[in-house]
């Protein structure tokens, strides 16, 4: 029974719960590099600057507009960068989290393998 | 129903006492032996001995055990379809009982577990209480699970807890209302007990739950704010890093409502929290910081992830100190705001920013415009009066702004936010508070503190209290200590030795100042040790009387010697001698600020209201004096100019008179007792309209003090020569009078008419003068004793025409200042 219950809960709501750790992990990660919103700000002026409106005449409002049109550009750069880091250290979470939910239904089997792995008496670097 | 049945064998129980084991040690030792094996096995096989694969494989079994603790068993939650008690319990308790517990087993186990130490801690219902009240047959726990399953279904709980087991237990002893009052609570006491468990453990879950807050893109889309950054704390950068607990409160929820509702929509971006100080307001912009940065509340999107910023009035004012400057300087940081797209600026206290005053300044010229376009959104918070104020110097400014009313929270609500402010409290001050702290913090709050309303005001009594904890435990004794010693009241039923006493022989303590006048001392007496057992109506005065009688029967003396006696000395005494309140406006000096005029009644009973209230010779006061009274001996309230209640119901208030003094003396020359006459007596005086009956209605008693008989006088004699041996004892000289010099003295001194009152000032002649006279001339020294004859008092006060001629002068004074100076004694 002892066994049996540590068992039945690691093959059932235990390695949902690896799953929806995963899943908060990606979650959370999401949010900190917020790619959906840098993406929908991509060409947003980079914090503002730059971004008011301006009276004045028409060489002000051509300053202002190249103003506008270099923080847009130097946004997006930014951004870009960002959201390529963002996506690269979600895509490391993903796998190092399946990677990990995988293994977990393996572990069970570690003490049976190990003892396998110690009759066959192989070690790596004595090939 | 679910069974009433302890499956001991199912198998959540079996996985509740597992946990239980794998618990406390073996949770840190666990992952120490897997880390251990681990680096065990690769070293082993590094020196290529492949035995390594069998320790790194054992290391699977601690590490599965600990998984499996961390993740299920230590929080093993209810089976929702559950059909028995070991389905529906409390994980931690379950794992601790036996196969067939008895309820005082019960009662042993909720002494382990976090959740009957709760009750211990915070109600004082602890492991050893619940073991002296609970049966010790195993057949009994039937009732207990019933009743567990009964409060479990009625508050709509997952489990059955330690707190719902805790007032199974209690409701299963006979008579258990009664148990519970000793420690000052009933049932629905210990019900709330169990629903402020469960917020707590709401709040931790909330706590502990991730947050989305925008992350970089959030930053990256807004402008650069450096200058509100220095002059404005940011409310939301605090929340986002967790640096506030603001907890939701019932209270604020319509009002947070209306916050989103006004910035969510189009229109002028401005709100103003109108509400008295301390219901709440700045926990409300707190409170929307935090929903604004709640990525999965329901908000409109042009909300989400704004920054709430509070500008800081006092820097800025440090910062920019000339006039035309600290224009300037708003107009940068609001434009830095407007700029950046995502600010919302909080002017808590608003009026700092559109008044005049010290740390204050009238900002209206560059504020209103911003406010009326309405392009910038901005939060004010202010006082109803404030506001007021301000619309009245300005109506343009209050039509700008977008009104919300902020009301005080009810009794639950008030204790909820104190509940949920504990946490912080606690933490901080490093104390524990029960609940009957609480109760009694609000409970006093309502009562004392006049200047913040609720929450607020329960929050601020229950901090204060924190400073007379006993061993980190803040009780019901915690809190009113607090409130006795900033307020210099009493507020506690009597408990201590010394003051039993006093109260119980508390007349005859009176009357080692005061002869006679029996009635009058036995009623205040009693009504002072109502309020001291904590028995009399808290909603009025202590006791409100009125004394009637002659002049110099000792009505101004009884009132003085209960101040002595029983409040601290004759200075707790506030006297008010009515004769100068004879024209209608007087009442606005009856109830004058105390800035303005520290001996208005208000002032005075608000700076002391512990004391005896005095309003000597009440029957000149003009009517509306006397309609402005009515409310005080009602209600112990009496309103001062400025609308703040003034509390007199920890006062004794005590009206005297001399109406009606000769039929008085009329009654008691035809030979009338007191007792048969009083009545009548207060009736003539209503038919002669110098009283009206709804104003004698108002008193708790009215008595009536008769003259003094001559017998009575030579005991006063003895008073007074107590007083004057009293002085001489610092020269180590006594006086001893004659018997028949006392009564000679008596002869001299009676006056029908003025009563006693002469008499002090004869026997003053009389003895004084002959001590002096003795002691320059060198007959007596230190240690020595005066005799003082009946010849020598007839020398002294010579004629009849001395005594006379005192008499005469009292007379004089008297007329002029009735009842001023002091009584027989």
């Amino acid at each position: 029974m002892f066994i049996l219950g540590l068992l039945s809960w690691w093959y059932g709501a235990g390695w949902r719960g690896r799953l929806a750790a995963l899943r908060e992990k990606l979650a959370s990660t999401l949010d900190y590099f917020s790619i959906d919103l840098l993406l929908r700000t991509f060409f947003s002026p980079f914090r503002q600057i730059s971004a008011g409106r301006v009276d004045g005449g028409l060489n002000v409002q051509m300053r202002a507009f190249f103003d506008r049109l270099i923080s847009r550009i130097i946004g997006a750069m930014i951004r870009l960068v960002m959201i390529l880091v963002g996506s690269l250290a979600i895509a490391f979470h993903a796998v190092i989290g399946t990677l990990f939910v995988i293994l977990w239904g393996v572990v069970p089997l570690a003490p049976i393998v190990g003892i396998g792995m110690a009759i066959s008496g192989w070690v790596p670097w004595n090939l | 129903m679910e069974s009433v049945t302890l499956n001991y064998g199912s198998m959540r129980a079996v996985k509740a006492r597992m946990g239980r084991q794998l618990g406390g040690v073996w949770s840190w030792l666990l992952p120490i032996i897997t880390l251990l094996l681990v680096a065990g096995g690769v070293m082993l096989l590094l020196v290529e001995q492949a035995v390594g694969w069998l320790v790194i494989g054992m290391a699977a079994i601690p590490f599965m055990f600990h998984q499996w603790h961390k993740h299920e068993l230590k929080e093993l939650p209810p089976i929702k379809s559950g059909s028995t008690i070991d389905d529906l319990l409390s994980i931690d308790i379950l794992g601790r009982l036996s196969k067939n517990p008895a309820p005082n087993e019960l009662a042993v186990v909720l002494g382990e577990v976090q959740s009957g130490q709760f009750f211990a801690a915070r109600f004082g219902v602890g492991s050893q209480f619940l073991q002296d009240i609970a049966a010790k047959e195993a057949d009994k726990t039937t009732l207990i699970w019933q009743e567990a399953l009964k409060i479990k279904e009625e508050l709509g709980l997952a489990e059955i807890t330690g707190g719902v087991l805790v007032v199974a237990l209690v409701r299963a002893f006979p008579g258990y209302e009664n148990l519970l009052a000793h420690v000052h609570i009933g049932d629905d006491d210990l019900i709330q007990g169990i629903k402020w468990q469960e917020h707590i453990k709401f709040l931790i879950a909330q706590h502990g739950k991730p947050r989305r807050t925008g992350g970089i893109a959030r930053d990256w889309s807004f402008g650069y704010i450096p200058l509100l950054t220095r002059f404005g704390q940011n409310l939301s950068d605090q929340i986002s890093r967790g640096g506030l607990l603001s907890a939701d409160l019932e209270a604020h929820t319509q009002a947070l409502d209306q916050l989103i509702e006004t910035f969510g929509k189009g229109g002028r971006q401005n709100a103003a929290l109108v509400g008295a100080p301390g219901v709440g307001k700045t926990t409300i912009v707190h409170a929307f910081a935090e929903r604004l940065l709640d990525a999965s509340a329901s908000i409109p999107e042009s909300l989400k992830f704004r920054q709430v910023f509070i500008l800081d009035s006092s820097s800025l004012l440090a910062a920019a100190p000339g006039r035309g400057e600290l224009e300037n300087l708003i107009m940068q940081v609001l434009g830095e705001a407007y700029s950046a797209k995502n600010i919302i600026i909080c002017l808590d206290n608003a009026q700092l920013f559109f008044e005049e005053g010290v740390g204050s300044v009238d900002l209206t010229n560059v504020l209103l415009p911003i406010l009326e376009a309405g392009s910038l959104r901005v939060i004010l918070t202010m006082d109803e009066q404030r506001y007021l104020q301000i619309g009245q110097r300005n109506p343009s400014l209050v039509n700008a702004l977008n009104r919300i009313t902020v009301g005080p929270a009810t009794k639950e609500e008030t204790l909820a936010a104190m509940q949920d402010q504990l946490i912080v409290t606690e933490f901080r001050q490093k104390v524990t508070y029960t609940y009957q702290a609480l109760q009694e913090a609000y409970r006093l709050s309502e009562r004392y503190v006049h200047d913040l309303a609720m929450p607020g005001r329960a929050i601020k009594m229950m901090e204060a209290a924190a400073n007379y904890s006993e061993s980190g435990l803040v009780t019901m004794n915690s809190v009113q200590k607090a409130i006795e010693q900033t307020l210099d009241i009493k507020v506690g039923v009597a408990s201590d030795e010394d003051e039993r006493e006093k109260l119980l022989n508390m007349e005859e303590l009176i009357h080692r100042r005061m002869i006679n006048q029996s009635r009058a001392v036995a009623v205040v007496s009693d009504a002072l040790r109502r309020a001291r057992a904590g028995v009399r109506n808290q909603n009025r005065p202590i006791g409100t009387f009125l004394f009637l009688g002659p002049t110099g029967v000792g009505k101004t003396e009884l009132a003085k010697a209960l101040a002595d006696v029983y409040f601290g000395g004759e200075d707790r005494m506030v006297r008010l001698d009515l004769n100068e309140y004879v024209r209608s406006e007087d009442v606005a000096r009856l109830i004058a600020d105390g800035a303005d005029d520290p001996t208005s009644l208000t002032a005075q009973v608000m700076k002391q209201p512990f004391s005896v209230v005095l309003l000597d010779e009440i029957e000149k006061a003009h009517p509306n004096v006397l309609t402005t009274l009515l409310q005080l001996l009602d209600e112990g309230i009496l309103r001062d100019i400025k609308n703040r209640e003034v509390s007199f119901r920890d006062a004794i208030v005590i009206a005297t008179s001399n109406a009606g003094a000769e039929r008085i003396r009329e009654y008691i020359e035809r030979g009338y007792q007191l007792e048969q006459f009083e009545k009548q007596f207060i009736d003539e005086l209503i038919s002669s309209n110098q009283f009206r009956p709804e104003f004698l209605n108002r008193f708790d008693e009215i008595v009536v003090f008769r003259p003094l008989e001559k017998p009575e006088l030579i005991q006063v004699i003895d008073l007074i020569l107590a007083g004057i041996n009293k002085t001489l004892a610092l020269q180590k000289i006594s006086v001893n009078v004659a018997d028949d010099a006392k009564q000679l003295l008596v002869d001299k001194g009676y006056d029908p008419r003025l009563g006693a009152r002469p008499m002090r000032r004869v026997v003053q002649r009389a003895v004084e003068n002959t001590v002096a006279k003795q002691m320059l001339s060198g007959a007596v020294g230190p240690g020595s004793t005066i005799e003082i004859t009946f010849d020598q008092v007839q020398q002294i006060l010579g004629s009849q025409t001395e005594a006379d001629a005192i008499a005469a002068r009292t007379n004089q004074q008297v007329g002029e200042s009735d009842e001023k100076t002091t009584g027989p004694a």
